[in-house]
């Protein structure tokens, strides 16, 4: 039993969890004639749902479960797992039918028109009731978290944002805040308000479909799953105080230790690979970093013009394209210093405290 | 004896629905009466302020349970849910350091029927998650391509406001999780860039040699928070947004959202 | 009774008519234009509303009693809770560190076995000189003004920083040699 908890709070690391996790992603969407199947979805699901309960018996998997406000996010954790299957299973459904020259699920009952009173209406009346029974039984079970009072002067160990926020926290491991606080969310809401502009592929309006609409739902998935609801159970079960790393069956100790000696881009390229010291002019010192950031913005947009991305180019034009390929570079920038810290213990590109300018 | 005998059968349940249907009060609301035909079940639908937010008829794949989830209205209906259990909290909590806190242990230890603010929460809770539900299934049915681009705009606002809303209500119940999620939180703002005085850029903007024009009494956060640090104006700022602003933003927004539904095309299914 | 309505000449009717148009197109630009810059400055003026000129919050500058009280090595926290300063005092003199972490704003604490400031909320740790060593803060810690009142009190102004990464700890002020 030891040893298996031992190798799951090993697999948990950021690391290599998010890893998986994208592995898992990308390789039951290649499969997905097998992955997304009820027989799967039979085994999976309760499987996920013995796996907790069982763990249940660890003391401090139960603490960090059964926290109050962690509450929704072990909902979540069936919940998107589940409608991610459900979107997919349909998608391949629709998929094979398409291929066998069969209408479309959806399409079939389109002609079908049925009036809104009864159908519709008590539909609705079914699920109002059904939550709101829901709700108040929660609300019985479970009172609302609750700690001491506000006291300015004594923060808690470890501190953390709105759990729907946890997400952005974990960014604020890699990014600074001016990055991970600021500009990234609103460039997720600019590019999530831009994606119907962006995305001319007038297949799968309107039903679900894998094969028609593969690149913008695996772009989709992997910045919605991974990026997002991934980060924030990240962020909500295995960080503990001082925002250090453990394993879901982990003692949470205050005093763990953990190396985060992070070196700059500066420091490797003038210290360690030219072996002088720094230079002191901020723009000579940052020379590599901006030439680095500029490089990234810049040379990828054009390369894949001509190559992996030319259906792109030419369907979209240039306004269009350059648009999304922005935004893409934006979107896998996490990831890449994610990466990065991992393998190199890199801080920071550019880095300029001196004026709050850190990337 | 026998009048009574007439005047107790005609006391039947049956017979007394009849006679109020047949009354002028109960005609005088409801139009249409009870929908037993087709016919009334679409006046029914026509008559009626709220539920003329739906059509008439509706495609019968768009309203498969498989298909559409249900998390749209589900999400209004927790809006509703919060709106009305908020307006009853309102009733009791008091937006001041002094007494919030101890406003919120007497909603649960004093006041009747302590769950009022359990059902707040949770429901807040749950909102967040089926919007976020919300807006996955749409993607994955591709509903937010045209002609729907304008509706997946205004759904992403609603989206970045239900975390606002409860994003500012965390802050009232001014316990430590509160203090510190909003700490953190409102730092953020301190760093964005030229409007913060710790973002990038910011100390470039200086009047003359050196006085700033960015600093801890003038930027971003300060505005947020009425003051250097999350205190008293900070928790009456974030009350009324909470109570008031942004409840009327989004509202606003939802009538637009759910107009628009109908404009362009109805309930998503194949072109 | 004029019978006659004598056409006038082409040119004469189009003159003033143009010259009307383009008049109306200035007062109407003229109108546009300050009706935007009215619309700009009410919201300039509303947004400076929430700009709040008292502020309810302790005084910046505080009184921190005699630097004899400080003991060499080790981090006074008696202001912490109430100013958000801690005093330490080394071989030569007195500094005030400010208990904001530079990185989210949250308090670290003092560790003394590990002889350092370890920040809670995301693992930023300071040395005892306020250097950030370790996690994601960028910057290390600031410090503020501190000197002698005469009355032999310590004064801190808080009022007045000192950013270390712009070399101003070795301004005046930033350090009292004791």
């Amino acid at each position: 039993m030891e040893t298996i908890k031992d190798i799951i709070n090993t697999l948990t690391a950021p690391e290599i969890l998010i890893t998986l996790a994208a592995i898992l992603l990308f390789v039951s969407a290649r499969y997905r004639h097998l992955f997304y199947t009820n027989k799967v979805a039979l085994i999976l699901f309760p499987a996920m749902f013995v796996f907790m309960a069982i763990s249940m018996f660890d003391e401090d998997f139960y603490l960090i479960v059964t926290k109050p406000d962690n509450v929704p996010i072990v909902g979540m954790l069936f919940l998107i797992p589940f409608f991610t299957w459900l979107s997919m299973r349909e998608a391949v459904r629709n998929d094979k039918r398409t291929e066998e020259g069969a209408p479309l699920i959806e399409k079939e009952e389109t002609a079908d028109k049925v009036l809104t009173w009864p159908d519709l209406v008590y539909t609705e009346l079914i699920a109002i009731v059904l939550l709101t029974v829901l709700l108040v039984g929660w609300s019985i079970l479970i009172p609302a978290p609750l700690e001491e009072s506000a006291n300015p002067a004594a923060t808690p160990n470890p501190s953390k944002a709105p759990w729907y926020f946890l997400g952005l926290q974990e960014m604020l491991v890699y990014f600074d805040p001016w990055l991970a606080g600021v500009v990234f969310p609103g460039l997720i809401i600019v590019g999530l308000m831009a994606i119907p502009y962006i995305d001319t592929n007038p297949k799968g309006n309107g039903y679900y479909t894998f094969k028609e609409r593969s690149w913008e739902i695996m772009t989709f998935l992997f910045g919605f799953l991974i990026l997002w609801v991934l980060l924030v159970i990240l962020g909500t079960f295995l960080r503990g105080p001082n925002w250090n790393f453990f394993g879901p069956y982990e003692y949470w100790d205050t005093h763990k230790l953990e190396a985060l000696v992070n070196v700059d881009l500066s420091d490797y390229f003038w210290v360690r690979l030219l072996g002088m010291g720094r230079p002191d002019n901020i723009l000579v010192r940052e020379s590599v970093g901006f030439l680095v950031v500029l490089g990234y913005f810049l040379v990828p947009p054009m390369l894949l013009a001509k190559t992996i991305f030319k259906r792109f180019y030419e369907n979209l034009g240039p306004a269009r394209y350059h648009i999304m390929v922005f935004l893409l570079l934006c979107m896998a920038s996490l990831p890449i210093k994610m990466v990065l810290r991992w393998l190199f213990n890199l801080k920071y590109i550019i880095g300029i405290p001196e004026y709050f300018f850190n990337i | 004896m026998s009048q009574l005998k007439d005047l107790l059968s005609n006391l039947s349940p049956a017979k007394l629905g009849e006679a109020i249907q047949k009354s002028q009060i109960y005609r005088s609301v409801f139009r249409v009466g009870v929908p037993v035909s087709d016919r009334k079940r679409m006046l029914v639908m026509l008559g009626n302020v709220f539920l003329h937010l739906h059509p008439v008829k509706v495609r019968k794949s768009g309203i498969r349970l498989r298909f559409t989830w249900c998390m749209g209205g589900i999400t209004f209906f927790l809006f509703l849910v919060l709106t009305f259990t908020g307006l009853l909290l309102m009733f009791y909590y008091r937006p001041t350091i002094e007494y919030a806190y101890v406003d919120i242990i007497d909603l649960r230890e004093q006041v009747p029927l302590g769950i009022m603010r359990e059902i707040h929460r949770w429901g807040a809770h749950a909102m967040v998650i089926s919007v976020w539900l919300h807006m996955f299934r749409v993607f994955m049915t591709g509903s937010y391509k045209p002609p729907r681009e304008f509706n997946w705009g205004v759904g992403v606002i609603l989206l970045v406001l239900t975390l606002l809303l409860s994003f500012t209500g965390y802050l009232l119940p001014w316990d430590q999780l509160a203090m510190w999620a909003i700490t953190v939180g409102s730092n953020m703002a301190r760093a964005t860039p030229f409007a913060g005085y710790e973002g990038p850029g910011a100390n470039l903007l200086t009047l003359g040699e050196n006085i700033p024009l960015i600093s801890s009494t003038s930027d971003a956060r300060f505005a947020l928070l009425g003051g250097t640090r999350v205190g008293e104006m900070a928790l009456l700022r974030f009350y009324v947004l909470h109570c008031v602003g942004l409840p009327l933003v989004a509202g606003f927004l939802m009538a637009v959202h759910f107009w628009r539904i109908r404009r362009d095309g109805g309930i998503s299914g194949p072109l | 009774m004029s019978k006659v309505n004598p056409p006038r000449p082409a040119a004469k009717r189009g003159e003033p008519a143009d010259a009307g148009r383009r008049s109306f197109f200035s007062w109407m630009s003229l109108a546009w234009v300050s009706f935007t810059a009215s619309m700009l400055a009410a919201g300039t003026a509303t947004a400076r509303f929430m700009f709040p000129n008292v502020l309810f919050e302790p005084p910046l500058t505080f009184r921190a009693g005699r630097p004899e009280e400080l003991q060499v090595g080790i981090v006074d926290e008696r202001f912490k809770d109430s100013n958000q300063v801690w005093l330490v005092r080394d071989g030569g003199g007195i500094y005030a560190l400010s208990t904001t972490c530079t990185h989210l704003g949250c308090t670290p604490n003092w560790l003394s076995a590990e002889q350092k400031f370890k920040c809670p909320c995301h693992g930023s740790g300071f040395y005892i000189t306020g250097i950030n060593f370790e996690g994601p803060a960028p910057r290390p810690l600031e410090r503020f003004a501190i000197d002698l009142a005469d009355d032999g009190q310590l004064v801190i102004d808080k009022g007045r920083k000192f950013q270390q990464e712009k070399g101003q700890w070795e301004l005046p002020g930033a350090y009292l040699e004791f």
